[in-house]
């Protein structure tokens, strides 16, 4: 079968083609892209750290162990990217409100007006813990197993599946009620 | 009046006979168009597959060819069809026959198509046909590929055996080894067949590899 | 499958919504390619730049001696180590992800195209009826990497690039169909069923 397989391209690109490394960019950008707006929340910081991510697996090439998981190794490095840009931009501002009564009280603040569904959504992953976050997303929208997780982030199996019982439970309080109203 | 009835039936036929298919009468002038719809006319009556003809007939619109030369390159493509028709067998699946009409335009024989779904059976051709293109594609020579491919199915190879022959010959191009030479070792490493030459099966006296083929039932009616 | 006890209507639909993929900006590609060639050609003259730079040494005729014999033995470790590193196992041709699910018996593929002059791309083959207007190519236009999924069923298939509309491309990175009925050359892939 012809080999457009990442371990081809990533041998093409060390051979000194570095054009190659285009079809990989194309290849995982929308995937990771996914990830990223989802942590960061914001389409610019997501894009930034999308960014980085390739240009340091693109300089660092030559050390990924095993390129047939160059999937897994590059998503290593973004989600590494994500938590120093989520980290930097909480210092920077307080974008996301982490207070289950201030929800309560925003909510007040505007109870006639109809969000959409998918900003609610947004909003409401933004006051998540970043690990609680990370690891919602990880699993339940980027569909990876325990094992995947925890070789991706380093947390422990059992530390991550708290982290999603936490963030699902959460996410029921919080959108639950916008269901309901 | 009987007259003008059978001109008004012949008249009301003879759009059906030429513009079958609203792919061709959208991209084809009208003189090509007729020659290209007896043409599929003709093969879907031979019980060929005719995809694979119109979808030639577009390639060399889009490639703004000559009529001349679309309709040259569809009859070399007819005779294919039929000569993969012939050694596949009428029962055979119309896919099988369209990827042994490209083996043949490559360079397979029909007889090396007709011996490996022989000795192949149910297994089915198209993984040992879809090795062959892949190696031709890459420079192997065709008769090398195609004693190559032989050879692995009269060996009783797998379709992962197949497979990693493939992944093996690209490896060994990619690193720089002649396309010829890695394919021609590969299948004597993949069939266990140290001993065998590098042309034809394994010389006289050479045990047959443990695999043997003997019984597999064959397709062929 | 998910068998904590958080699998309940709501999650699913969340965790569906946040399953479409986002769009980037156009330029995204073009920029990360950017970088990546200017990171490419800054590495050259860097070491070029080592080697071509004098620098005053002061050693004992025997330390000079040792001092050679040591740089060249580098040289040689050097050049080694430039080689490619020996390829892990290949597997077979891969489906981009989960984003988008193909029917059964075919996969996704996705063809690729670095073309910065380009102002558009498309593919054309047999999976196509070789029509440019079917299967435009996406790209920051100014950028350089096009880039289209489309699913394939099992088998060989022929292609090729048509830029600008009119200019025919094979594919540079793909092995070259060797029969050619029409004097341009086509590309050829073969998509393999997946091995269960």
């Amino acid at each position: 079968m012809t080999d457009r397989s990442d371990p081809a391209l990533i041998r093409q690109v060390l051979d000194g083609n570095p054009d190659a490394y285009g079809a990989l960019v194309a290849r995982y950008r929308e995937r990771y892209s996914r990830f990223a707006v989802h942590m960061l929340g914001e389409r610019e910081d997501a894009e930034e750290a999308l960014q980085d991510a390739f240009l340091r697996a693109y300089r660092s090439l030559a050390q990924c162990a095993d390129p047939a998981r160059f999937d897994a190794w590059l998503f290593r490095i973004l989600a590494n990217r994500c938590r120093t840009a989520g980290a930097r931009r909480a210092r920077r501002a307080r974008t996301f409100v982490r207070d289950e009564v201030a929800l309560g009280e925003a909510s007040a603040e505007h109870p006639a007006e109809r969000r959409e569904w998918r900003e609610e959504i947004h909003r409401a992953l933004g006051r998540l813990e970043p690990d609680q976050r990370e690891a919602f997303l990880l699993k339940h929208v980027e569909d990876l197993s325990y094992e995947e997780m925890s070789t991706l982030t380093g947390a422990g199996i059992s530390a991550l599946k708290m982290r999603v019982k936490r963030a699902c439970e959460r996410l029921r309080v919080m959108l639950g009620e916008v269901q309901h109203a | 009046m009987r007259y003008l009835l059978f001109f008004a039936i012949l008249v009301a036929a003879a759009p059906g006979l030429a513009a079958q298919d609203p792919r061709l009468e959208a991209r084809l002038d009208p003189t090509t168009r007729a020659v290209v719809a007896a043409l599929v006319d003709s093969a879907r009556a031979e019980g060929l597959p005719t995809e694979p003809i119109v979808d030639k007939a577009l390639e060399g619109t889009t490639k703004r060819a000559s009529s001349d030369r679309i309709v040259a390159a569809l009859r070399t493509l007819s005779t294919d069809l039929r000569l993969a028709r012939g050694a596949l067998g009428r029962t055979a699946p119309d896919g099988d026959v369209i990827a042994g009409a490209s083996a043949i335009r490559a360079g397979a024989s029909p007889e090396t198509l007709e011996r490996i779904n022989g000795v192949r059976g149910k297994a089915g051709i198209s993984v040992p046909l879809a090795v062959f293109a892949d190696l031709v594609a890459r420079g192997v020579p065709a008769d090398t590929a195609s004693t190559v491919i032989l050879h692995l199915a009269e060996g009783g190879a797998s379709d992962a055996d197949y497979a990693g022959l493939e992944r093996s010959v690209t490896r060994d191009i990619g690193a720089g080894a002649p396309p010829g030479a890695s394919a021609a070792i590969r299948a004597r490493v993949t069939t266990g067949d140290v001993g065998a030459a590098t042309q034809g099966g394994p010389p006289p006296g050479v045990p047959v590899s443990p695999k043997d083929p003997k019984g597999k039932p064959s397709n062929r009616p | 499958m998910h068998d904590d006890d958080q699998h309940d209507e709501l999650i699913t639909r969340i965790a569906d919504e946040l399953r479409t993929p986002v769009a980037l900006d156009p330029g995204f590609d073009a920029r990360v390619m950017a970088q990546v060639r200017r990171s490419a050609r800054a590495r050259w003259r860097l070491a070029l730049r080592w080697w071509t730079e004098p620098r005053p040494l002061r050693v004992s005729p025997l330390g000079g001696l040792a001092c050679a014999a040591g740089v060249a033995a580098l040289f040689v470790v050097g050049l080694v180590s430039l080689r490619p590193a020996s390829p892990s196992p290949i597997h077979e041709a891969v489906t981009p992800g989960k984003v988008i699910a193909a029917e059964p018996g075919t996969e996704m593929v996705q063809f690729v195209l670095v073309a910065p002059q380009a102002s558009t791309v498309s593919v054309v083959g047999d999976f196509n009826d070789w029509d440019p207007s079917r299967t435009p190519l996406q790209a920051e236009a100014a950028g350089g990497v096009w880039s289209v999924n489309v699913p394939l069923r099992s088998g060989q298939h022929q292609y090729a690039f048509v830029v600008n509309g009119k200019e025919w491309r094979p594919d540079p990175t793909a092995p070259r169909a060797v029969t050619d009925d029409f004097g341009s050359p086509n590309s050829v892939i073969v998509v393999g069923s997946k091995s269960t």
